[in-house]
């Protein structure tokens, strides 16, 4: 009984700590409610649709393949990131290039990034920097799975 | 004639009163939960892109929950898991109707009593019917033919008879303090004063009463901290075989059981309608000094205090909802007789002593 | 291998003692005592060249590194590979090679597997200092029908100008230039064609020389590798089938993608031919999957098909009519197949009619290519099998039950022709691991299992036994014909205590290495 007792002060307490969140923030609302504007907002929400949250600096968005000064992808079809990808979603197949100083470039690309988890570890094995995840673009979806089966010209940009 | 209009009348007011507090007491729950934990909390449901803070989500609600499929299981005994729900909704409904709301009006030389009926036992009355909603809980058990289900309403039934002891014993001293079982006679005594200037409101008479009432009633609802019939989270409760509508009744039952707690609170130890130094005619203030109001004036601040109580208890109910996790069983049933019980003996005691004095 | 006795010598190297035979290099001795000494252009095959400098060692005694590949031993010899010394010197040797390598691992074929990015890992680790230009040299050169060379990635270890002049004696490719500008080229106009050309890209030690073949179909750390037997000649050489398992979320075209050496003495050294090289297709193309019923009889399972058989066959044996059952087997097929054709149908149906199809012969080089052009011909010639001579009339004469083992009787005679013959043949199957022009031919067509598929062994045309076991699983429903044999005999209620073992290979073989002098006397 003397133990329910002394929960029953800490009972107290966690209500006025909650109690105490409640009035604060009900405050701030009220004060920015009428127009005034304060430092602290009644809450950290984002909006997310309408606002939006500075991405940092160095987010992995979506893949995107580099392009060479004439508009090919710079990826040579080495497969490291095919073969470091943790998630197996990237399919590469190579294919000859006229030009003996490149020789192969890939001539599918895929990503199925409904597989993919974002780990970025294609862009560290990329030997020619050909693949990064630089493109802020953080709303990828589909309504249905083949719609996130990402290949190179969709990749490319 | 024109008296069962005025009752007919009464009813739908007082419903439509009732009917309404529980909608928003959900928007409530939402936006108090969030404000407390430094969110906003829901506020997509609009009208024509109007959203005034949420205020449409219990309309999104409730028509999400009529559209969606109403499910019987195969197993289940079909009379009773329908009657459950109303079962539960019916016993808690009826005890608004000895509620006072006020005192009394005046219409055209009438005088009309804030109060469906004002029974002579109309504690008794409520009491009574509170105890029997827990037939809701066990036929929603029983009738879904689920162990899970079974084990809710079981475990329900449990908590529910044993803090209806601890119910009623808190109340026993404070029936010993007024002289009467009936309600509005009660809130009149509460309009008294003691030593002149303190309202004779029941929580000055018997603290402690009040305490192991306001925990016992808690426990009567349901809702965490003492959820172990629903346990929404993880542990299947009694309605876990229920959908649809049968679900929302469920749910709306338990919001309506807040308000039911609350309006009590606020008509056994709060005073129920009565303001301050306030009568009949106006105020009059221990210093000396009087305000003379109209009738109506005083009706008005009669319903209104009688109302900021009520929603004031509702809201301390929500932000315990949303402090606490929840008990264990053996520990919500050693509060319940380990300490709830013999402090209400306790109180009776002493209330008698104090009172042979 | 002669039998004159060399002599044993004792020598230490990284201080453990080892007894090597005299006259060999401490490179070898380290090689057989497990000891890891790089080296880039020493190759067992042939006589050390020492040019690449990687396999400086430590020798006491003496006042420079020496060349591991070129020294020969001595007694008493101390030798330490892991000085300080040794280290550095490795280190600037790589550092030398690399001076001038074009770094194109990610579009060379080699890179995985590629000996100079190994030794750069285990012993280089240094940062490039080299900020002159590199040196342009071809990077595509058509050095044969197969062959791609680029000099740029080419670090002159003359293997391949060795391989050519030792091995094949044709000596189709040489050192060209000078200095930076040196570089391994063909003859004007004379490429590399020969029938061992592949081997070329596979003694190559860095990416320098590619297989046409093989180049840029995947990289080579996504292939398993499993040992087996070459069944397109009578060779039988040691080969090592590469093939992709797949991967897990995409679908691969083909499962083989390459054929390699298996090094065994005895058959192959370290090579093998052209032919079988790149003929590999056979395992992934036009394959027989799926049973096909022309009888529309609902034969689409095994069992059903075999009870088929046996009703067919029971009802002739009863009637003591077995003579009109004919059996085409081939020598394709492992010596357990034929000991069980032999078995069942010669010595316990009395068959009369069995005959044997192969494929026709092919040119013979004098290296390793035979003329036959299946891999078990001494086998079939070995295994007691009374083989009547290949005629269609006497084949169909009578004959109510056809069961044929592969397809290669369309080698022998137009298909009309055999339609022809066989058309009014009563029952007529084909067990066969391709799609053939026969299918339309038959009854019935069963998938079998090409030699990767299944386990079994093979006679060489010397009479070598050589088991073989399956380096991946079998396509679609295709059986081993082993265990469709020892199941039809089951079926067949043949003296059911001779055949109830044969649930694998290896009892089948034990029997037949007792029944038949030419197994039992070979191990
Ligand atoms: S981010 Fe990670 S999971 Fe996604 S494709 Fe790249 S390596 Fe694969
Ligand atoms: S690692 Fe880079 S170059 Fe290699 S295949 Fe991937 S994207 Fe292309
Ligand atoms: S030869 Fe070896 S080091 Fe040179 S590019 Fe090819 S894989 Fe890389
Ligand atoms: S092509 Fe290959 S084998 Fe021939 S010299 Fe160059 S590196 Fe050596
Ligand atoms: S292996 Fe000895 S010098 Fe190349």
């Amino acid at each position: 009984m003397i133990r329910v007792l002394g929960n029953f002060i800490e009972i107290i307490r966690g209500s006025v700590i909650t109690a105490r969140h409640f009035i604060v923030n009900m405050w701030f609302h009220i004060v920015n409610l009428l127009g005034i504007k304060t430092q602290r907002k009644g809450a950290v929400t984002i909006q997310y649709p309408e606002e939006k949250k500075e991405l940092a600096y160095r987010h992995r968005s979506l893949h995107r393949l580099v392009k060479r000064e004439n508009g090919k992808p710079r990826c040579v079809a080495c497969m490291l990131c095919a073969t470091v990808c943790p998630s197996d979603c990237i399919y590469v197949e190579a294919a000859e290039d006229p030009d003996p100083e490149i020789q192969k470039y890939p001539s599918q690309f895929i990503i199925d990034l409904s597989r993919c988890c974002f780990c970025g570890f294609c862009v560290e094995a990329c030997p020619e920097d050909a693949i990064r995840m630089d493109t802020s673009l953080i709303e990828v979806a589909g309504d249905n799975r083949d719609a996130l089966v990402y290949d190179k010209d969709n990749l490319l940009r | 004639m024109s008296d069962i209009l005025i009752v007919l009348f009464k009813i739908m007011g007082t419903l439509s009163w009732f009917l309404t507090l529980t909608l928003y007491l959900t928007w409530l729950e939402r936006k108090e939960s969030a404000v407390m934990q430094d969110r906003v909390g829901a506020n997509r449901a609009n009208i024509l892109g109007l959203r005034i803070i949420g205020l449409f989500q219990p309309f999104a609600d409730a028509i999400k929950m009529i559209f969606k499929e109403d499910f019987t299981p195969r197993f289940s005994k079909k009379f009773l898991h329908m009657m459950a729900p109303f079962v539960s909704f019916f016993f808690v409904a009826v005890t608004i109707t000895a509620v006072p709301f006020g005192d009394y009006v005046k219409i055209a030389g009438k005088t009309v009593k804030l109060q469906i009926l004002d029974f002579n036992v109309g504690l008794l009355f409520i009491l009574a019917m509170l105890s029997l909603g827990i037939y809701g809980v066990i036929l929603s058990g029983w009738g879904s033919r689920s162990r899970f289900s079974l084990i809710g309403g079981m475990r329900g039934a449990a908590q529910i008879i044993s803090y209806e002891v601890a119910l009623g014993l808190s109340l026993i001293g404070l029936i010993m303090v007024y002289p009467t079982l009936k309600l509005s006679s009660m809130v009149h005594f509460q309009g008294e004063m003691i030593l002149g200037f303190i309202p004779q409101w029941g929580v000055f008479l018997q603290p402690l009463g009040f305490i192991i009432f306001f925990f016992a009633a808690l426990a009567e609802t349901k809702r965490v901290p003492f959820d172990l019939p629903e346990g929404e989270s993880e542990i299947i409760g009694f309605f876990a075989e229920y959908s649809g509508l049968k679900w929302g009744l469920f749910m709306m039952t338990d919001f309506m059981e807040i308000i039911i707690i609350s309006t009590l609170i606020t008509t056994l130890f709060f005073g129920g309608w009565q303001v301050p130094w306030l009568a009949a005619d106006g105020f009059h203030f221990p210093w000396g000094g009087e305000w003379l109001l109209p009738h109506w004036i005083v009706v008005l601040f009669q319903v209104g205090a009688f109302n900021i109580k009520v929603f004031f208890f509702c809201w301390l109910q929500v932000l315990i909802r949303w402090t606490y996790p929840r008990y264990r069983y053996d520990q919500l049933m050693d509060l319940g007789w380990k300490l709830l019980v013999p402090l209400s003996l306790i109180n009776i005691v002493g209330t008698g002593i104090v009172m042979s004095l | 291998m002669s039998k004159e006795k060399t002599k044993m010598i004792h020598i230490q190297i990284d201080g453990k003692s080892l007894e090597v035979r005299e006259g060999t290099s401490v490179l070898e001795a380290a090689l057989q005592a497990g000891i890891e000494i790089p080296h880039l252009c020493y190759h067992p095959a042939f006589p050390s060249e020492g040019s690449c400098r990687m396999c400086l060692v430590e020798i006491e005694g003496r006042p420079d590194l020496e060349l591991a590949c070129s020294f020969p031993v001595k007694d008493g010899m101390k030798v330490s590979t892991q000085s300080e010394e040794v280290t550095k010197a490795r280190k600037n040797m790589l550092e030398f090679l690399l001076a001038e390598h074009p770094l194109d691992c990610p579009i060379c074929d080699k890179a995985g597997e590629c000996k100079l990015q190994d030794y750069y890992e285990q012993y280089g680790f240094f940062e490039s200092r080299f900020e002159e230009k590199k040196e342009k040299k071809e990077k595509k050169v058509e050095i044969g029908k197969t062959l791609l060379l680029d000099q740029e990635r080419c670090i002159l270890c003359t293997r391949c100008i060795r391989f050519l002049k030792e091995i094949t004696g044709t000596r189709e490719l040489g050192l060209f230039n000078r200095g930076v500008h040196t570089g391994v080229n063909i003859y004007e106009g004379n490429p590399v064609e020969n029938n061992y050309s592949g081997n070329l890209v596979d003694i190559c030690p860095v990416g320098a020389i590619t297989d046409k073949d093989f180049r840029f179909q995947t990289r080579n750390w996504f292939l398993g590798s499993g040992p087996s037997i070459c069944p397109l000649c009578g060779r039988g050489c040691n080969i090592d089938i590469e093939y992709h398992p797949g991967f897990p979320h995409f679908p691969v075209p083909k499962r083989v993608y390459r054929i390699g050496p298996r090094e065994n003495h005895r058959v192959n050294g370290y090579w093998i031919c052209d032919y079988g090289r790149y003929h590999y297709s056979y395992i992934d193309e036009d394959r027989q999957e799926q049973i096909v019923d022309n009888k529309k009889e609902k034969l689409d399972s095994w069992e059903r098909v075999l009870d088929f058989l046996k009703e067919r066959i029971k009802k002739l044996y009863y009637m003591n009519k077995t003579s009109r059952i004919a059996v085409l087997t081939s020598s394709w097929l492992s010596n357990e197949e034929l000991f069980l054709i032999r078995k069942i149908f010669q010595e316990d149906l009395n068959v009369e009619k069995i005959f044997l199809t192969d494929p026709l012969p092919g040119e013979e080089d004098n290296l390793l290519l035979t003329p036959e052009r299946s891999p078990n011909s001494k086998g079939a010639s070995q295994m007691g099998l009374n083989f009547k001579e290949l005629d269609l009339n006497k084949l169909a004469e009578r004959t109510e039950v056809l069961l044929m083992f592969g397809s290669h009787i369309t080698e022998h005679f137009a298909t009309a022709q055999t339609q022809e013959a066989i058309g009014g043949i009563e029952t007529k199957v084909l067990l066969n691991p391709h799609i053939s022009d026969l299918n339309s031919l038959m009854d019935v067509v069963l998938p079998t299992c090409v030699i990767a598929e299944k386990e079994g062994t093979l006679t060489n045309v010397k009479g070598l036994v050589q088991p073989f076991s399956p380096v991946f699983e079998a396509k679609g429903h295709c059986r081993p014909e082993w265990e469709v044999l020892v199941n039809l005999a089951k079926k067949l209620a043949l003296n059911f205590r001779y055949y109830s073992p044969f649930t694998s290979v290896k009892p089948i073989f034990k029997k037949m290495q007792k029944e038949i002098g030419f197994f039992g006397t070979k191990k």
